[in-house]
């Protein structure tokens, strides 16, 4: 009940924060988006065209209107239909989502685990060869970019010039094995990038923990290596942890990667974002906007309630 | 505990995205005979944005529409100069003594593909009706239609029966199905190019259930009855098998304009007496990488046909006029060197600083001003770091890929001499004090930065002060586009991809009364020039209309109205094991039907 009542409170403190979100980013797409009327009208317009395409996108309506049809809009998950392909949007979304999830989500998770296996190792054997090593290899991994990352990652693993035991491009997936094949290479870029953020960051996190004095009781009456670093260590870091993951979800269901897409040929969602901005396709854009920050909205909550399950000295009120 | 729940979560969410994420129904790769089946998988640099006919105004919408809806007329697949040829039609058009009204007659017995928009989902007859019905909705004002231009004041009664409330239900004069399988149309003047314009995707046959049907989204679940129907489609990929009603036509390749010389290593002899499409399937990816294209060529299992990029191409190729490929890659790889029918030029806003409407002495002065810009700019340079040195250089607007082009035309214009641009600016009374500030405009990117800095260069070396010469970039082309639709630029450099090979295609940029918005960018207002336009734009191809058009050329290039041109040139690369002769371009899509496959049991023979 005490966690129902939270969440209704959070959801309804959660609205500012989803009219601030959407007011910012409808500014930003209306004055200083592209202007879509110029793409959509032909070689040699008139000036009757160019104003029926206007009027059409909503262009001639003030402001406050459009913000209000934008508010209508996400009220009612109904944002109408791409102003380039002419599909509709939340057609458009209920397709690629679920690609985009299922493209970054195992890099989401393996970067995660690894980072925080990396790092307690690292906090582990602290100033030492092994943590210097782990740190080394985390700063290369954060100095290169992802697009390097990713043209590297091609060549080696799918192209002629390398390996070319996976594919450059595609996502014709109808069973476990065509997954594991499409995507390995993604997740291994995914990884790569992701895997020296996550590691010094959850390193910060333990080795804070590990000077804690309870760390240094339990040391004192002896308890293994192993249970002090899950049991004792891991366990107590969790709100940071947590906090982390939980906020990257909302980027990672709704933004996908537009560049790991872009390169590997996936109809996600992150390709169709990035289409959209490249266009000014403002139906896509306000509907990814809109989701992603009712969605960080609903991570909020989800996190507050989880520190609660973590740690039950937590109080939701 | 809750590491369990998180993990439990996390797989949870994966199965479920990975369920969803599912592709359908996987594709058969062997047909009922056991036989592997023939894929051709093309490539292109960009994705189409929608798929309905009346906005298929770029290359890569283009190419999907034709594959799978139905035009007229198409061209003869290998002849150059190009050769319009019946497609839907059953004939060239027959014309009436004053060139005012047409008659075309239809095939019968096409049928429109198999879908859930026609009652019991099967395809009905494609009849004259549909025609109608397809080009009067490039002129209802809710179908943003790309492609009314064409048309516009052109046929009797159309652009008045859109303005009117576009109802379908009300005939229009000029456009009408005379019975099931002949169209007539009626022109409000001669309109020698009409035929032209039913080869373009503009004009597909589309049946007025599959719109009912799917509203806006007809954008996305095309129905039409051209050799392919749509499968699959994503801004990345679009896969088709070959339309089961498709009508047997066996391929003439003599009346194709086959050359043994040109054509014979490319194999294209085997498909000769076959009814088209030859692959079983075709799927198209759509690049905006061009690393991720090549890899992708390259690597062999994936896609089959594309063009070197421009970073590959000095790596590729061993010669490049004629373009010549390195043998290992000519061992492995088919390839033609293909000029496109565009030019690429900067435009000069005549409405602005660099105009020619005020007074005389002022106007000779832009004049010479714009010449020594012309003079200025080095189009071998531009032609070396942008393509590769491989694009042709020309004088003038008119392209070498139609047959109105002077090969003999004075050079003068793309001849770069930076002392005489010097020495015409110095004649007219300009100094650094007293030239324009000018705005180039360019949209976003770096290739349109780069080439906008090296405008600026050549400027400058001639004596523009650099703070003079300011560059402005737009987010978008359609940003850019509404600049210079609004006169808002002095400059900028543009680009035409000619819809179809007749010249009048580009000499209507410089056509007064099509000043901006319109297409005449750069506002150019000559009434000697527009009456030769006028004269022309009536005339039927001969002899005659070639020199006026030729003279018109002269007249652009000697009042300096930009600076032009080139087209550019690509060197296409196909594996081996594809028969074809593409051609990007003018012949837009419609190519692709005649592709085969050869497979290792199969070899080409379908």
């Amino acid at each position: 009940m005490e966690t129902l009542q939270y969440s209704l409170r959070k959801l309804i403190t959660g609205i500012p924060l989803i009219l601030g979100v959407t007011f910012i980013s409808f500014v930003l797409m209306v004055y200083f988006g592209p202007d879509k009327t110029y793409e959509l009208v032909g070689k040699n317009p008139t000036q009757e065209q160019i104003d029926q395409v206007r009027e059409q996108l909503g262009y001639d309506k003030p402001f406050f209107v459009r913000y209000g049809d934008y508010l209508g809009e996400l009220a009612t998950l109904d944002f109408g239909y791409s102003d380039s392909t002419g599909e509709r949007v939340s057609r458009i979304l209920v397709r690629t989502i679920p690609i985009s999830l299922a493209l970054t989500l195992p890099g989401f998770i393996i970067g995660n685990v690894l980072g925080i296996v990396l790092a307690l190792i690292a906090g582990f054997f602290r100033g030492g060869l092994i943590d210097k090593g782990i740190m080394a290899f985390a700063v290369i991994g954060m100095s290169i970019s992802f697009l390097i990352i990713i043209i590297a990652s091609q060549l080696f693993f799918s192209s002629s010039y390398g390996l070319n035991i996976f594919p450059v491009r595609g996502w014709e997936v109808y069973n476990f094995a065509d997954y594991l094949y499409y995507v390995t290479v993604p997740t291994f870029a995914i990884v790569f990038v992701s895997l020296g953020y996550n590691t010094r960051f959850y390193r910060a996190v333990i080795v804070e923990e590990m000077n804690r004095d309870h760390v240094r009781t339990a040391r004192a009456f002896g308890t293994p290596p192993g249970a002090l670093l899950f049991k004792n260590i891991l366990r107590n870091a969790a709100i940071p942890i947590v906090t982390r993951i939980m906020f990257s979800i909302p980027l990672v269901v709704i933004s996908g990667s537009l560049l790991i897409e872009s390169y590997f040929g996936i109809p996600g969602v992150g390709k169709v974002t990035f289409d959209a901005i490249t266009t000014g396709d403002q139906p896509i854009l306000k509907a990814v906007v809109g989701l992603t920050a009712a969605l960080f909205v609903v991570t909020l909550i989800a996190t507050d309630i989880m520190y609660k399950l973590i740690d039950p000295r937590v109080s939701l009120k | 505990m809750l590491i369990a729940r998180l993990r439990v979560a996390a797989l949870a969410a994966l199965v479920a995205a990975l369920t969803a994420a599912c592709s359908g129904e996987r594709a058969p790769t062997t047909g009922a005979d056991g036989k592997p089946l023939k894929v051709y998988r093309h490539s292109e640099d960009g994705s189409p944005t929608t798929l309905d006919p009346v906005q298929a105004a770029i290359t890569y919408s283009n190419l999907v529409v034709v594959n799978v809806y139905d035009t007229l007329y198409t061209y003869k697949y290998l002849k150059r100069p190009y050769e319009l040829k019946p497609n839907l039609a059953t004939s060239l058009p027959t014309v009436s003594d004053d060139g005012l009204t047409y008659t075309f007659k239809i095939k019968p017995g096409v049928e429109y593909t198999d879908d859930e928009a026609f009652p019991d989902g099967k395809g009905r007859e494609v009849v004259a009706e549909d025609f109608v019905y397809s080009i009067k909705r490039h002129f209802d004002p809710a179908n943003r239609s790309q492609g009314s231009w064409l048309w516009t004041n052109k046929i009797v009664g159309l652009d008045d029966w859109g303005k009117n409330g576009a109802d379908y239900a009300k005939p229009v004069e000029g456009l009408k199905a005379l019975d099931d399988y002949t169209i007539q149309i009626t022109l409000n003047k001669p309109f020698p190019q009409l035929p032209y314009t039913f080869a373009m995707g503009f004009s597909a046959f589309v049946p007025k259930e599959a719109v009912d049907h799917y509203g806006r989204e007809i954008s996305v679940n095309p129905v039409g009855s051209g050799p392919f129907k749509l499968e699959r489609f994503s801004t990345a990929k679009a896969v088709f098998v070959p339309n089961p009603k498709f009508r047997q036509e066996p391929v003439d390749l003599e009346y194709e304009g086959y050359d043994p010389a040109i054509h014979g290593e490319f194999g294209v002899a085997a498909i000769d007496g076959r009814s088209p499409p030859f692959v079983d399937r075709m799927e198209i990816d759509f690049f905006t990488e061009t690393a991720s294209r090549w890899a992708s060529f390259t690597k062999g299992s994936e896609v089959q046909w594309t063009w070197a990029p421009v970073e590959q191409v000095d790596a590729v190729v061993k010669n490049k006029q004629p373009i010549v490929l390195k043998d290992e890659y000519a061992e492995k790889y088919h390839y033609t060197g293909d000029s496109e029918p565009a030019v690429v030029y900067a435009y000069f806003n005549m409405d602005g600083v660099l105009g020619d409407d005020g007074p005389p002495e002022q106007d000779a002065k832009n004049k010479a001003l714009r010449c020594a810009m012309v003079k200025a700019f080095d189009w071998q340079e531009r032609n070396d770091r942008f393509y590769n040195g491989i694009g042709a250089i020309y004088p003038g607007i008119i392209p070498p890929a139609v047959p109105e082009f002077d090969p003999n035309m004075d050079r003068w214009s793309v001849t770069h001499d930076l002392e005489e641009a010097k020495q015409i600016l110095a004649d007219a009374g300009w100094t650094p004090e007293t030239l324009p500030k000018l705005t180039y405009g360019h949209s976003a990117g770096v290739t349109q930065r780069q080439i906008g800095e090296l405008t600026r260069g050549f400027m400058t070396a001639m004596g523009w002060p650099i703070e003079k010469f300011e560059l402005k970039s737009y987010a978008t082309f359609g940003d850019f586009n509404r600049a210079i639709k609004n006169s808002q630029l002095d400059m900028g450099g543009l680009a035409w991809q000619l819809d179809y090979p007749d010249a009048e295609n580009v000499l209507q940029l410089f056509y007064g009364p099509y000043e901006t918005p319109g297409s005449n960018n750069a506002n150019y207002k000559n009434p000697e020039y527009d009456a030769l336009y006028e004269k022309t734009s009536v005339m039927q191809p001969s002899a005659e209309r070639t020199k006026l058009y030729r003279k018109m050329n002269q007249m652009i290039v000697d009042d300096c109205v930009q600076i032009m041109g080139l087209s550019r040139t690509r060197a296409y690369m196909w594996h081996k094991d594809v028969i074809g002769y593409p051609d990007r371009h003018i012949l837009g899509g419609q190519w692709i039907r005649y592709v085969d496959v050869k497979t290792p049991e199969a070899g080409s023979e379908g």
